[in-house]
């Protein structure tokens, strides 16, 4: 079969070309989390004909995950196959003229630069804030442009960062919110619209960026209220930025989430990024679905599968049932966010 | 003044589930103090200690970001589209 006219229609836009085609194929992009967003994304990318892609996520894929993460089905569940994987057999059966790679790991600040070397872009498929802000230092680090993306219930976010043109991140949210405020997709549940349409729009955003258009800005959505919003940030970095200044806090792990595995209790502690003033009343029911929960004013404990988490008012938690840090990390992103 | 507030869903427990909200006030820092009156806590979860904003919440008169209007002192009009903007984090 002639492949040739593969990537027809998008050469027609006069967006794209001739050119901007060549120039996609020859781009290297990483996608950070194979979720809800990274699946949408990855999928947009690869169809669109990006040459090498990688896609980096730690987790293997469960039957829940299916009703929003598009490029998985039932027969990866029963095999048991890491998202990684599983994303780069699917992508490369969806277009066999471009390299995907798979990379099962768990992106931390040790890891971050090597798993991200040589690429042209970054996309943000995560799950949590504080690997977002470790991807951003990496962008001005490195100058590598980067797409965060976020999507909870029925809304999310979106933005381009391109170091020394836009505000980065952190520009924009100098501080993480403390633990357990903004509810997660466990929690407080997901309509795959929202994720979708924001792993779209980063697709989008990253073709564009890559072929040197200026990108949007900060797109706000919610498909359930019909709120579209695309609002007006400041336009240049922060003075005060501190990442934007070569100050990288999270890539020198200065600040972000603290794990200690606890020593023969095969439990791990987690210390928040920030101070949190948990309210356990609010807390308790968003739990409930997912686990047994009780509390009292000083302490909620939740059970969940065949861990048990000990939650305190300041967001100190420790997750019994594990000393792997980073089933532990996985478990408070999920459950208590961050 | 009688503006529209967007509430984002984290704190919509304080606002009974409610999206939007209408609230008297002049300009950004009275529409915030009305609506703790309204539903209260939402100072609590605005500020972070006297009356500095949250770093990780950004506020927009009519899709403008305040910072680059008059900060809290930006003037607000009947009519006006408050949008509360927290960090999202999701996305799994």
């Amino acid at each position: 079969m002639d492949n040739s006219d593969r990537y027809s229609r998008q050469v027609i836009f006069p967006g794209i070309g001739k050119d901007g085609q060549e120039k996609l194929a020859r781009s290297t992009v990483v996608v950070i989390g194979c979720g809800a967003l990274g699946t949408v994304s990855a999928t947009a990318l690869a169809r669109a004909g990006v040459g090498r892609l990688r896609i980096i996520d730690r987790d293997f894929i469960e039957y829940h995950n299916l009703q929003r993460q598009i490029l998985f089905d039932e027969e990866d569940v029963k095999q048991q196959i890491p998202k990684a994987i599983a994303a780069e057999r699917h992508l490369s059966a969806i277009n066999s003229t471009i390299v995907v790679e798979g990379e099962v790991a768990d992106v931390n600040h040790r890891n971050i630069e090597r798993l991200s070397e040589g690429a042209d872009l970054i996309v943000d498929g995560l799950d949590n804030l504080e690997t977002r802000y470790l991807i951003n230092d990496v962008s001005l680090k490195r100058d590598v442009p980067w797409i965060y993306g976020a999507a909870v219930s029925s809304y999310g976010m979106m933005m381009a960062v391109i170091p020394g043109r836009t505000p980065c991140l952190r520009c924009l949210f100098p501080s993480l919110p403390p633990a357990g405020q903004g509810g997660t997709c466990d929690t407080a549940g997901v309509v795959n619209a929202a994720p979708m349409a924001i792993g779209a729009l980063q697709a989008a955003e990253a073709v564009k960026v890559l072929l040197g258009v200026e990108p949007m800005g900060l797109i706000s959505l919610d498909v359930w209220s019909g709120q579209f919003n695309r609002l007006d940030v400041d336009s240049r970095p922060s003075p005060d930025c501190p990442a934007c200044h070569g100050l990288y806090e999270f890539l020198d792990a200065r600040f972000g989430v603290r794990t200690t595995s606890l020593c023969g209790q095969n439990a791990v502690q987690i210390m928040g990024a920030a101070d949190a003033r948990l309210s356990f009343d609010e807390m308790a029911p968003r739990l409930r679905p997912s686990g047994q929960v009780a509390y009292n004013q000083f302490i909620l404990r939740f059970s969940v599968d065949t861990y048990e988490m000990v939650i305190f008012p300041d967001g100190r938690t420790i997750v019994k049932g594990t000393n792997d840090e980073s089933i532990a990390r996985g478990l408070y992103a999920k459950y208590i966010g961050i | 003044m009688s503006v529209t507030v967007r509430i984002p869903l984290p704190l919509r427990t304080l606002t009974g589930g409610l999206d939007t909200v209408q609230v008297a006030g002049e300009n950004i820092a009275q529409v915030i103090d009305n609506l703790n009156a309204l539903y209260p806590g939402m100072a609590d979860r605005l500020y972070r200690g006297g009356d500095e904003l949250n770093r990780f919440v950004l506020i927009f008169v009519n899709n403008e970001d305040i910072r680059s209007l008059a900060g809290q002192q930006t003037a607000v009009e009947d009519g006006d589209v408050i949008a509360i903007l927290p960090l999202v984090a999701g996305g799994r």
